[in-house]
């Protein structure tokens, strides 16, 4: 087997499983925090590269700086998402039950509906991005393979975003009463954290991120289409799963082991049979997350529960 | 008479914790258990394990003769044991009538009774526990005590031979835990039941029981009658602190009279 | 309070069969009468299959499969490739009526069925969004995997996932229609039947609390994979039916989108009745159609926030909201059963 080819796709993975793994750090907050399964994950991550998008090929800002837009429109978005959707299901309740859990999956997959379907609508089915822009940004040679610029500068902003989530996380009283209502919200509420705060920020903080992430995405891929959000989030699934909910640490590292074996199953297939690489390639992803649900629940970073 | 139960040496671990440490005892058919014990002691573990909830790591479990450690709890129900949960756990968004009938239909007799047979079976557990006019209210809206006297009543459905009650009585006010001690010695009596009960309203299950078994760190200190129990030393230093809580329970069961019905 | 009394007239009027009847004489008529096209039919009755299949699993054991559709691929599948390579099977089809497919139809189920089971025995450990995730899953894994296979059996004429039947290997619309017409039937018996049994009430109890289900002597890992087999099993057959209908079967039919329509159609009808379905098939089928003509292009949009608003604040669904009311002192919870 040729070498090169093994470590152009293990370089591959490792870049695109950093992205994989930001991208759901945001669903594994809200998972962990308030058991609450974004099942419009995907809807969520193309909010932020449509809003780049707009900016940048309506009134021509600069990719970067949609990308902070992106963020703040993100924030905006959880907050709207709170107040009208989940704040009724969850906001009061102390214990979340199976029932209650069922009714968050499918009010969030009624807004996965809605929001999928407006992007078509607004957006067509044609793969959108920043063009020429990315096009022209130079290249760099690794391990004899070339990578661009963008995907650089997406996993540069997307391992910065997650230090400085972790270190929030770890480090403020806001990020330790997160911490302390994911491990028991009932204690938590005893020592004095308000919960509906908690929740209201949960909100914003996981939907923010996820949108945040969008924009990396698109830099990633270079261009989107409403038809990624299929990819990524039951990909998504998978890295928190793979990760243990509510770990940020987790996702980051589930999400580069899921790019490494989408990379490696990719060669790997690719001596038998080239042409059917990459679904067998992208169905092992969804093997080990069944594999993990049935051996190791909690996932490779999270708690026994 | 016979030995209904017999629980032998039985021992669980939970990772390093030790909740049930080599128990030991047996009940006759007819009996009424007290089994108690401060929290933390591993009695409702013990349910558990004689329910097939848990599978214990060490010891076996005999119920009429049959070895039935470790076999699903569902099987178990069918041969005859039928448990209430400490904390009440109706099906909220079915009826009370329905909420019994599931009892029925999947205790002693699965499988083998219809669906309106299931239902007399159910209204009857109903009326024995004082909650046939709840009969078609939906469980959600039944006050603690009724939960608790549905727990019950699902239990009674599936037509149990032994009956484990987890804490029936806790949550209750005083006149609510006397009713309640009367429904448990009528139903005994019709149903010809033999029973264990977790307690820790002491006096009403110093009251009740024929004998009693002592649970402490998860290892059995005791056993005996009530008197015997109340005037073990171990347990009195162990369980009850002060010796004259334990004088204070043998006066209560000399004084509230002789407990038949 | 008579116990005794309230049971015999329960069972004894059941106006949920009346509608039942009802629904499926009107099917019959509108189309002897010519009334609505094939194509009309055939959807309503596809609609109303999925639901009533996810039903079994969804509805009354509370288990939200949002992977359901991969039942529908694998029956769609099974069917196309057993008329397409056994000769014998792609002539039984234009057997009697309609019966010859609908025989083909239920070995497509068969193999949806088994997969159902194996994967049911592991999957079913899992509660709630677990699940739900896991279905998911699996519903990827099997349309990657057919990506992956189905080029391979015939490299020349299969193209992707794609497989069109050639002329002599489909029958004609009303065949279908028959076939189809007659699982509708059984469907709807079996949903009934589930309701009024003991192990619809194991499966309702599973669905309220599924550890005190079991301790009160409910089989409950047994009843689950029972459920979750039948759902596939339908769900297999309205797929093969659906696939021969198209004259082919291409990986869309393993899309979220069909997952999609079964859980909105059951949520809007109402969870665990058999007429939660039914009423909301046809609800999500005038809704569509009504969205589409009047909003289209934002008609799914529309859509989303039905659900939204229904989930939000009727989440018991149409039938769940009636069954709360009385109407001159009769319960409509007796009557809706």
């Amino acid at each position: 087997m040729d070498v090169s080819i093994l470590a152009i796709n293990l370089v591959n993975g490792f870049l695109w499983g950093i992205i994989l793994g930001f991208a759901a750090v945001g669903l594994t907050l809200l998972w962990g925090v308030m058991k609450v399964v974004n099942l419009a994950q995907g809807e969520a991550i193309l909010m932020g590269s449509y809003v780049a998008i707009v900016l940048f090929s309506q009134y021509g800002i600069s990719p970067l700086i949609g990308g902070l837009v992106a963020l703040l429109v993100g924030l905006a978005a959880g907050f709207l998402i709170y107040w009208a959707l989940l704040h009724k299901l969850v906001g009061k309740v102390e214990k979340i039950t199976l029932k209650i859990e069922m009714s968050t999956l499918l009010a969030m997959f009624a807004l996965s509906i809605a929001l999928l379907n407006f992007y078509y609508y607004i957006f067509g089915s044609e793969p959108r991005g920043f063009g020429l822009w990315s096009i022209g940004l130079p290249f760099i040679r690794v391990l004899g393979t070339t990578i661009r610029t963008n995907i650089l500068l997406a996993d540069a902003l997307a391992l910065i975003s997650v230090t400085i989530v972790y270190l929030f996380l770890d480090r403020t009283i806001l990020g330790k009463s997160i911490r302390a209502v994911m491990q028991d919200a009932q204690a938590a509420s005893l020592v004095g954290i308000n919960p509906v705060k908690i929740k209201l920020l949960t909100t914003v903080l996981g939907i923010g991120l996820t949108v945040f992430s969008g924009f990396m995405v698109l830099l990633f891929e270079a261009s989107v289409t409403p038809e990624i959000a299929y990819k990524y989030a039951p990909l998504g699934f998978v890295v928190v799963v793979l990760g243990g909910l509510g770990s940020v640490v987790g996702s980051l590292v589930a999400g580069i082991i899921i790019g490494i074996i989408y990379g490696l199953s990719k060669v790997v297939v690719s001596i038998f049979n080239p042409r059917i690489s990459d679904p067998v390639a992208l169905s092992t992803a969804f093997i080990v997350l069944i594999l993990i649900l049935l051996f190791k629940p909690e996932g490779i970073f999270g708690r026994k529960r | 008479m016979e030995d209904i139960l017999v629980v032998e040496n039985v021992t669980k671990r939970f990772g390093g914790l030790v909740a049930n440490s080599k128990v030991t005892f047996s009940m006759k058919r007819g009996e009424i258990l007290g089994l108690i014990g401060p929290n933390g002691a591993g009695k409702t573990t013990l349910f558990n394990v004689i329910t097939g909830v848990y599978k214990p790591d060490e010891g076996r479990v005999i119920f009429k003769g049959e070895d039935i450690t470790g076999k699903p709890p569902h099987v178990i129900t069918r041969k005859g044991i039928a448990k209430t949960h400490q904390i009440v756990k109706p099906f909220n968004d079915m009826t009370v009538l329905e909420n019994a009938m599931v009892g029925a239909l999947f205790g002693k007799r699965a499988h083998q009774i219809t669906i309106g047979e299931a239902k007399e079976i159910a209204y009857q557990s109903l009326e024995l526990v004082g909650l046939a006019e709840k009969a078609e209210e939906f469980a959600v809206k039944l006050t603690l005590r009724q939960k608790k006297m549905l727990e019950l009543a699902r239990a009674l459905s599936a037509e149990p031979e032994l009956l484990l009650l987890d804490e029936v009585l806790a949550g209750l006010n005083p006149k609510e835990v006397e009713e309640a001690l009367e429904i448990i010695k009528k139903v005994k009596e019709e149903r010809d039941l033999s029973i264990i009960m977790i307690e820790h309203v002491m006096h009403a299950v110093m009251n009740i029981a024929d004998r009693i078994v002592v649970l402490h760190f998860g290892w059995k200190i005791a056993e005996g009658t009530p008197e015997e129990v109340a005037n073990n030393p171990e347990v009195i230093t162990a369980y009850l602190g002060d010796p004259r809580y334990a004088l204070r329970f043998v006066r209560r069961k000399g004084g509230e009279g002789d407990g038949s019905s | 309070m008579t116990g005794k009394e309230s049971t015999l007239s329960h069972y004894l009027k059941s106006p949920t069969l009346i509608v039942i009847v009802f629904v499926v004489l009107g099917i019959l008529i509108a189309r002897i009468l010519g009334m609505s096209t094939l194509d009309t039919l055939m959807t309503i009755m596809y609609f109303m299959g999925i639901a009533l299949s996810l039903n079994i699993i969804m509805g009354f054991a509370g288990y939200v499969s949002f992977g359901h559709a991969v039942f529908l691929g694998l029956g769609g599948y099974a069917y196309v490739l057993l008329v397409y390579f056994v000769k014998p099977l792609a002539q039984l089809q234009n057997m009697g009526f309609g019966l010859g497919a609908f025989l083909v139809a239920v070995l497509a189920g068969l193999f949806a069925a088994v997969i159902a089971a194996s994967v049911g025995a592991a999957v079913l450990r899992l509660r709630g969004a677990f699940f739900a995730i896991a279905t998911i899953g699996l519903d990827f894994t099997a349309l990657y995997l057919m990506k992956a296979i189905v080029p391979e059996l015939n490299p020349e004429q299969f193209f992707g996932a794609q497989i069109i039947l050639p002329a002599d290997k489909i029958v004609e619309k009303d065949v279908v229609f028959n076939a189809m017409f007659l699982t509708l039937i059984i469907l709807l018996a079996v949903n009934y039947y589930i309701r009024k049994s003991p192990f619809g009430v194991g499966l309702t109890a599973i669905k309220e609390d599924e550890d005190a289900a079991e301790v009160l002597g409910v089989p409950t890992t047994m009843f689950k994979i029972i459920a979750f087999t039948l759902a596939g099993f339908f769900a297999g057959m309205v797929g093969a039916l659906f696939s021969l209908n198209g004259g082919g079967v291409d990986e869309t039919l393993f899309n979220l989108g069909h997952s999609i329509d079964m859980i909105v159609m059951i949520v809007i009808g109402g969870l665990g009745t058999v007429l939660g379905p039914v009423v909301g098939s046809l609800i999500y089928f005038e809704l569509y159609d009504l969205l589409l003509v009047h909003y289209p292009g934002v008609n799914l949009i529309i859509l989303g926030i039905i659900v939204a608003i229904v989930v939000l604040f009727f989440p018991e669904g149409l039938i769940g909201l009636l069954r709360k009311y009385k109407v001159k002192g009769v319960r409509l919870r007796d009557l809706l059963e």
